[in-house]
């Protein structure tokens, strides 16, 4: 005992005693507690009780666990096609800008500062259905609309996706950016020496060197957007008629949504049913970046 | 884990973690590969080369593709923050009449006087700044002497306690929703609900192994001469500690606080739970609850108020937070 | 050494700082603090404007200077299904708080409020009560958890501005859902502001159906001895639902925005931007203290019912509730603050009058339309206490007083009522943002699913 305070065991645990207790409490200790809630029916009032897979099966056997995943299905889809090719090409074209480069990477970024409830809160009014709205009104000036934007089943999720890509695309764009400026010069001028076109530069140098990051944001997309819940929650409520439901509003309603106790089993078991997917994500994610730091 | 509803970052983005290699000697210059090259303003080249940007149409096409990109970004990116502001300071009528006219019937600056003082604004703002503090200073000890201790004190546990801490990366933060509350409830050892404190926001916050992992991995870059030296000058674990380790690791500290700064002040989800009273809500949480009671004009000067806040942090601090969104990105999916 | 002490008073200063902080953060009733017992209080709805704070304030320490043993503080709340859950599993619910009628009985069964028979019974009016109204606040076998403390029914509020720009006489409001339907199309097509809006949201869409169906001679639920059966798919529902189509999608007649939940449809209508919106007669006060509402705008008629018997008003109301795990004392302490505050207003003169006095002083609503939580006579009499404070546009509500006392006031349904309530938001917002909704359809389903939740039971 005494060695090992002298070798400093003691001061080294003193170091982690932080870690150690924050960890442990907040991070551990609930991840245990997950585990074991999801088989038992607990409302925190009475007792809890083991029920075994019966949460999981109340879940799957819920008509709108299926909404909610076709939703948040949806949702990454959309946020794909839309989030995805986007940002790549303004950085693209960003870094051929000689001047005010920083300004332009500023602007691009200006969005993702603006606290997400300011901004929900603020395009929830963009999307007022009146003619007077303001999309309608711009929208108005070419002809187009009035459109119903979140008042209807087919346009709501486009309409919060729309949102969540304009808050977040400039986080991308920087990503991309700082990608794009790794790209080894040299491939550049080997490729100018064989007098490929700036087309076919883009095409077999730029896209190639950028695969990885692609990759990662790609996963970190599906990764961020199945666990959407901002959106839905403000912008809808998860309506018109559940359009907008998603994983984890849904988790969200079973844990918080009665006056009168949640089911928090449920509420785990769905949790978890998700964590499952979205370990596997990061698991892949993971092994990707790890095969890159070694090669 | 940070807090519930931050999608947090999982593991550094790829690539640039690999350059991730301390320079000593210069402590203020954090040498990210990319940054480095960044700091010099002008990258080598880019995928044109000097000789077409010399060819008048690709000249020509070029500029034109600039000041569309400049146009577009400024009417996308900052066009809906502009009207925002023009709004908070317009009347109701005028704002739902005619949302895109300026100020038909003239300018209405109590709006943001009003929505100031009126509906507290100024109360959920020191919310939000205690509450972004606080979780800084939290995750930021956690991370420091986490780090300090797996990296250079190297227990013989070390390995198992950093994959420990490493797999909750795995754990989606939505997964501990609910344990995490009935946590923040009844902690053990404690016997009192922190609910409603600030606490129930600081400690979670805490809990976050992207930064173990990037102050863990910065450590372990950092030349192990100087601590030896230093050991050999007679200095014990928490002189290393506060003299040593700390002045050199400033860099990474910056995109610590960076992230966690950005995190604690768009968190909703958690604090909406762990904090019901509205004395002790942060703006985003008070906001929504404000849009169901507050007059359109002041609301929107409401929302105005917040959102200009951290953007002037991010003009005034735009170097960090480009170069730490750069790293990860990964602040919001 | 030096360095291990360094970092220990470093330690400590943190441990210190950190105690500090904990001791600033206050956490809601703690017992018996100072010798005085202290209960935290529900006061007023998020928002509403400081005088009406003030008001509340002025009547914490005319409470507290006749109870000077009694510390009591106030937290503004409002009664929504997600914050009430988390605060009820949190135990972070003030001593006194309000609960809507349809939860009373099951948080009784559950063991969530605290006993207040004897209290209520010391009060003397523990017999007095309108029987119907306090069986929400009883357990089975008649103790008194939660005291009734407003009683509403639904009536029809519309914005006499709009009814004048439109050519409607506001005197006049509409006596018939055929009326509702012109009346709103009229005001649509002459005002451009929506001539009828709906709540849809966090419930309220599915307690509004309720409402409506209940107008057209229908009901959501029948009890079948000890089981309850859910009877959505009903000829009422399906009448309300194809007005409202009929409304929505053939007259335009219901604005733009179909997800409008208990705040943010008062919010449009103070603005004066809704012609008429169905919600609990009550609401008035908050459209004060929230909203701004302009008085000369506002006016409260009777819902029209339908011909025949089975039609119904439904009508609910408040209960004031004491947390179960406040001590014995401070039970004792929200009793009193329940009689003082909500109560005795009703059966004491000087108490009506001192309360009627400090809310006209700060400008707030006084002499609003009551149902009787005792009888029709007790209240007529609070009525004559109160007359000469009186500051809200009676007149402009006379449809309404005249009107209510002749309708057959229909309770809520009573099992899993706000579980059923979401089931049938997901209807009408199905049938309002939807043309092609298939209303046969959607109840039916509605009817299985809940169904299936009153099953579970």
């Amino acid at each position: 005992m005494r060695t090992w305070v002298r070798r400093g065991g003691l001061s080294t645990l003193v170091f982690l005693l932080p870690l150690l207790v924050i960890f442990g409490v907040f991070s551990w200790l609930p991840i245990v507690r997950a585990a074991v809630m999801s088989v038992q029916q607990t409302n925190l009032v009475t007792a809890p009780k083991f029920v075994g897979l019966e949460n999981f099966q109340s879940v799957l056997a819920d008509p709108l666990f299926w909404t909610a995943v076709r939703n948040t299905g949806v949702f990454a889809l959309i946020a794909l096609v839309f989030g995805y090719p986007i940002p790549l090409v303004v950085a693209v074209l960003m870094g051929e800008v000689r001047r005010f480069r920083g300004l332009l990477s500023a602007i691009a970024y200006l969005p993702v500062v603006v606290p997400p409830v300011v901004a929900v809160l603020m395009w929830k009014f963009f999307y007022d259905a009146r003619p007077d709205g303001v999309f309608n009104t711009i929208l108005g000036w070419v002809g187009l609309g009035p459109y119903r934007w979140l008042q209807s089943a087919t346009t709501a999720m486009p309409s919060l996706v729309l949102e969540a890509t304009w808050a977040a695309a400039g986080g991308t764009v920087i990503i991309y950016l700082a990608a794009l400026i790794g790209v080894p010069a040299e491939l550049y001028d080997a490729a100018d020496v064989d007098g490929a076109s700036i087309w076919q530069k883009i095409w077999h140098v730029t896209l190639p060197q950028l695969r990885g990051v692609l990759l990662v944001t790609l996963i970190l997309q599906i990764i961020g957007t199945s666990q959407v819940f901002l959106e839905p929650f403000l912008f809808t409520g998860g309506g018109p008629a559940n359009s907008t439901l998603t994983v984890l509003l849904l988790i969200y309603n079973y844990a918080f949504g009665s006056s009168l106790g949640g089911d928090y089993g449920a509420a785990t078991a769905l949790s978890l049913m998700l964590a499952v997917f979205l370990a596997a994500l990061s698991a892949v994610y993971f092994w990707l970046t790890r095969s890159w730091s070694t090669s | 884990m940070s807090t519930p509803t931050s999608i947090r970052p999982v593991v550094p983005a790829g690539p640039q973690t690999v350059a991730v290699e301390p320079a000593p000697r210069q402590p203020a210059r954090w040498s990210v590969r990319w940054a480095r090259r960044r700091a010099d303003d002008q990258p080598p080249r880019g995928i044109v080369s000097d000789a077409e940007r010399r060819t008048p149409s690709v000249r020509v096409a070029l500029q034109l593709i600039h000041a569309t990109l400049l146009a577009l970004l400024l009417v996308i990116g900052l066009g809906p923050i502009l009207w925002l502001v023009k709004a908070s300071i317009s009347t109701t009528q005028d704002t739902l009449r005619s949302p895109m006219a300026l100020f038909p019937s003239g300018v209405d600056w109590a709006n943001l006087a009003t929505a100031w003082t009126r509906v507290h604004i100024d109360l959920h703002f020191a919310n939000s700044m205690i509450i972004a503090s606080g979780s800084w200073l939290v995750q930021l000890v956690v991370a420091t002497t986490g780090g300090y201790a797996l990296s250079i004190l190297r227990p013989r546990y070390g390995p198992v306690l950093y994959w420990l801490v490493l797999s909750t990366l795995f754990v989606p933060a939505v997964v501990l929703l609910v344990p995490l509350y009935l946590t923040v409830l009844d902690p053990p050892l404690l016997g009192v609900s922190l609910i409603n404190t600030f606490w129930a926001v600081w400690l979670p916050a805490g809990a976050n192994a992207f930064n173990v992992l990037l102050t863990k991995r910065f450590f372990d870059n950092l030349p192990q001469e100087i601590f030896d030296a230093a050991r050999i000058d007679g200095a014990g674990p928490y002189r290393i500690f506060w003299s040593v380790l700390l002045p050199m690791s400033r860099p990474i500290l910056g995109v610590v606080s960076v992230f966690a700064f950005i995190a604690a002040w768009k968190d909703f989800l958690w604090p909406l739970l762990v904090l019901p009273n509205p004395d002790v809500q942060p703006l985003s949480v008070r906001l929504p609850t404000l849009a169901r009671s507050t007059e359109l004009d002041v609301l929107l000067a409401a929302l105005t108020i917040s959102a200009l806040i951290p953007m002037v942090l991010f003009l005034v601090f735009q170097r960090t937070f480009l170069r730490s969104a750069g790293l990860s990105g990964a602040i919001k999916g | 050494m030096r360095s291990i002490r360094k970092a220990a008073t470093a330690v400590s200063a943190v441990l210190i700082a950190a105690g500090l902080l904990a001791a600033c953060s206050t956490s809601p009733g703690q017992p018996d603090a100072g010798g005085k017992t202290a209960i935290t209080v529900v006061s007023l709805k998020p928002g509403s404007e400081q005088s009406a704070f003030d008001a509340f304030e002025n009547q914490v320490k005319q409470f507290e200077a006749a109870n000077p043993d009694i510390d009591v503080t106030s937290q503004e709340y409002e009664w929504t299904g997600p914050t009430f859950t988390a605060q009820l599993a949190g135990g972070t619910l003030p001593t006194v708080f309000t609960v809507p009628f349809t939860d009373g009985k099951s948080l009784i069964e559950r063991g969530q409020l605290a006993d207040l028979s004897q209290y209520v019974r010391a009060f003397g009016y523990a017999d007095k009560f309108n029987p119907t109204v306090l069986r929400s606040g009883q357990s089975a076998d008649g103790g008194i958890f939660g005291v009734p403390t407003a009683a509403y029914g639904v009536g029809l509020h519309y914005n006499r501005t709009l009814f004048k720009q439109a050519g409607l006489d506001p005197d006049k409001p509409p006596a018939t859902w055929d009326e509702v339907r012109s009346y709103a199309k009229q005001i649509a097509e002459r005002t451009g502001q929506a001539g009828y809006a709906q709540m849809t949201q966090e419930n309220t869409g599915g307690w509004m159906l309720t409402s409506l169906t209940y107008a057209l001679g229908g009901r959501m639920q029948v009890a079948n001895g000890d089981k309850v059966e859910a009877t959505i798919d009903n000829p009422g529902a399906r009448e309300a639902l194809t007005r409202l189509r009929e409304m929505r999608w053939q007259d335009n007649s219901m604005g733009s925005n179909f997800l409008y939940d208990w705040g943010s449809i008062n919010q449009e209508f103070a603005a004066g931007r809704i012609g008429m919106i169905m919600a609990g007669s009550d609401i008035y006060e908050s459209l004060v203290q929230q909203n701004n509402i302009k008085p000369a705008d506002y006016g409260l008629a009777v819902l029209p019912l339908a011909p025949g018997g089975s039609a119904g008003l439904l009508g609910g109301g408040t209960l004031a509730a004491v947390n179960v795990k406040a001590s014995p004392k401070q039970q004792a302490a929200a009793a009193k603050w329940i009689d003082f505050y909500y109560m005795s207003k009703f059966l004491k003169q000087d108490a009506a009058v001192l309360d009627a006095k400090t809310l006209s002083e700060s400008k707030q609503p006084v002499g609003l339309p009551k149902l009787p939580i005792f009888d029709k006579a007790t209240l007529d009499q609070y009525n004559q206490w109160i007359k000469p404070y009186v500051n809200v546009p009676l007149s402009q509500m006379r449809s309404f007083n005249e009107g209510i006392f002749d309708q057959e006031l229909a309770g809520e349904p009573t099992a899993h009522t706000q579980e059923m309530y979401a089931v049938l938001d997901t209807v009408v917002q199905a049938v309002l943002t939807d043309p092609g909704a298939n209303i046969d359809q959607l109840l039916s389903t509605a009817d299985s699913d809940v169904q299936a939740i009153l099953d579970r039971g």
